[in-house]
């Protein structure tokens, strides 16, 4: 059965809309109150962006190891979706750590960790823009997305591995989840209709860049014609050629 | 496997002997790095206490970011051509990389080397553990040495070589400027730097592995 792409919009839209409301609806938090809510968009945009970096990885590995231009779409499309969503997770934490902390940015390693992902990942992004050749930017961007993943792990394990002011992994660790079942039934909502969105726009990437290399080719073609042309000899309007 | 260290030792020879003739990274980067250094106290204040601990920081940080510019040499000095020589004549794209994160490593040394007495005398920093020092060095300009060649590698023969460069390997370097500020930090409260050592040597061996997969990947590049 051929999975219906065309259904992917409107479910992520009303799921994600469904988990908005319900985090409205949902208890605020004791001692936070109504900033806690933040979380529920806050960590949906942390696990698309870990998602969408894993997709860069099996992308990469992908084109390394098939070298099909598919792999490398994939790559730089999920690329794009994870920067996009560590954007937010990193101004969505800022907006809540200012009240909350008193200071909208802080030196915790989670923090820090997740900055340096951010950059590591633009960094990506801007070799892929500077390499003009299809394959040479593949393989280029194929390597660096296979060393660039390295950070992802330090990013979740930091706040084990730190002592941090983020607090450590409530839902993904081992044992029962260290939150309220109603605030996590409501994440839960919120993760999968944010993981539609984000499925939704990485589709989106993944066919647009397939229409840019379709008009790249195009304008290739052009530029061949007209090289063809040229060769021919020059007539100037009036006078004869035939001598 | 002997020739291929040989080979690795020859690139290596052949790096430091262009940048003998050029002087590139001690007579015009570290002096660049110094001055940077000495701009430092006039931006935050000529305060003695206050240079004292910003002193052993300011040093590895401007090592870093200045190091990225000895690190990205490597690929103005050798053209498409060159290169294409050494893949004709059978060197592996790895030991490539290797014989030019030796040069691009004493390069670092002596350079941090450099920089080392005028940090002392601008900022006058505790010196207890300095023979620390003398370990941590080496394994910083290793590591950076061989993060630089993998990312000059990705942007080598690029237009934006320049500038993409130090934002592919400053991120990456962080793990370095961590284990090289706190085992300072921890000599001057008593404590053993030793763990911060050992976090610069395992990031060291994973970038030596990174070299060698990388230098295979990016053959056809090279």
């Amino acid at each position: 059965m051929k999975p219906r792409f065309d259904l992917l919009p409107p479910l992520a839209m009303a799921v994600a809309a469904v988990g908005v409301a319900l985090a409205f609806i949902a208890p605020p938090d004791r001692v936070q109150g109504n900033l806690q809510k933040l979380m529920y968009v806050h960590v949906p945009a942390a696990w698309i962006a870990y998602l969408a970096f894993v997709l860069t990885l099996i992308g990469s590995i992908g084109w390394l190891w098939r070298r099909e231009p598919r792999w490398d779409r994939l790559a730089a499309a999920a690329a794009e979706v994870g920067v996009f969503f560590t954007g937010l997770a990193i101004a969505l934490g800022a907006i809540w750590g200012k009240p909350v902390w008193g200071v909208w940015w802080t030196w915790d390693a989670r923090l820090v960790t997740t900055a340096l992902l951010f950059f590591v990942y633009l960094g990506y992004l801007a070799l892929r823009r500077v390499t003009e050749d299809r394959s040479d930017r593949a393989r280029r961007s194929a390597v660096f997305g296979v060393v660039a993943f390295i950070q992802v792990p330090v990013v979740h394990f930091s706040v084990i591995w730190w002592r941090t002011l983020h607090q450590p992994p409530t839902v993904l660790r081992p044992g029962d989840p260290t939150i309220d079942h109603t605030m996590l039934a409501v994440l839960l909502v919120n993760l999968v209709g944010f993981t539609l969105l984000g499925a939704w726009m990485l589709r989106q990437r993944f066919r647009l860049l397939a229409q840019l290399e379709d008009l790249e080719d195009a304008l290739a073609a052009r530029d061949l014609e007209l090289a063809g042309h040229s060769i021919e000899t020059p007539k100037l309007e009036g006078r004869r050629s035939d001598v | 496997m002997r020739e291929q260290w040989r080979t690795c030792a020859a690139i290596a020879g052949n790096s430091l002997r262009l940048e003998r003739r050029a002087g590139e990274a001690l007579l015009v980067v570290a002096p660049f790095g110094a001055v940077a250094l000495l701009l430092i106290p006039m931006a935050v204040g000529t305060d003695v206490p206050l240079l004292r601990r910003l002193g052993p920081g300011m040093y590895w940080t401007v090592l870093l970011l200045f190091g990225v510019l000895v690190i990205l040499r490597q690929s103005s000095l050798q053209s498409p051509a060159q290169a294409r020589l050494l893949a004709l004549a059978g060197v592996p794209g790895a030991i490539a990389m290797l014989g030019n994160a030796v040069a691009t490593a004493v390069l670092l040394v002596a350079f941090g080397a450099v920089l080392a007495p005028v940090v002392i005398m601008l900022y006058d920093p505790g010196m207890q553990g300095w023979p620390w020092f003398l370990t941590v060095l080496p394994g910083v300009a290793i590591g950076l040495a061989l993060l630089g060649v993998v990312a000059d590698s990705l942007v080598r023969w690029l237009d934006a070589r320049s500038t993409l460069g130090p934002l592919l390997i400053v991120p990456l370097a962080i793990p370095l400027l961590l284990g090289a500020t706190q085992s300072w930090q921890a000599a001057a409260f008593g404590a053993s730097p030793l763990p911060w050592l050992l976090l610069i040597v395992t990031v060291d061996l994973i970038l030596f592995l990174a070299v060698l997969l990388a230098g295979h990947l990016l053959d056809v590049v090279t």
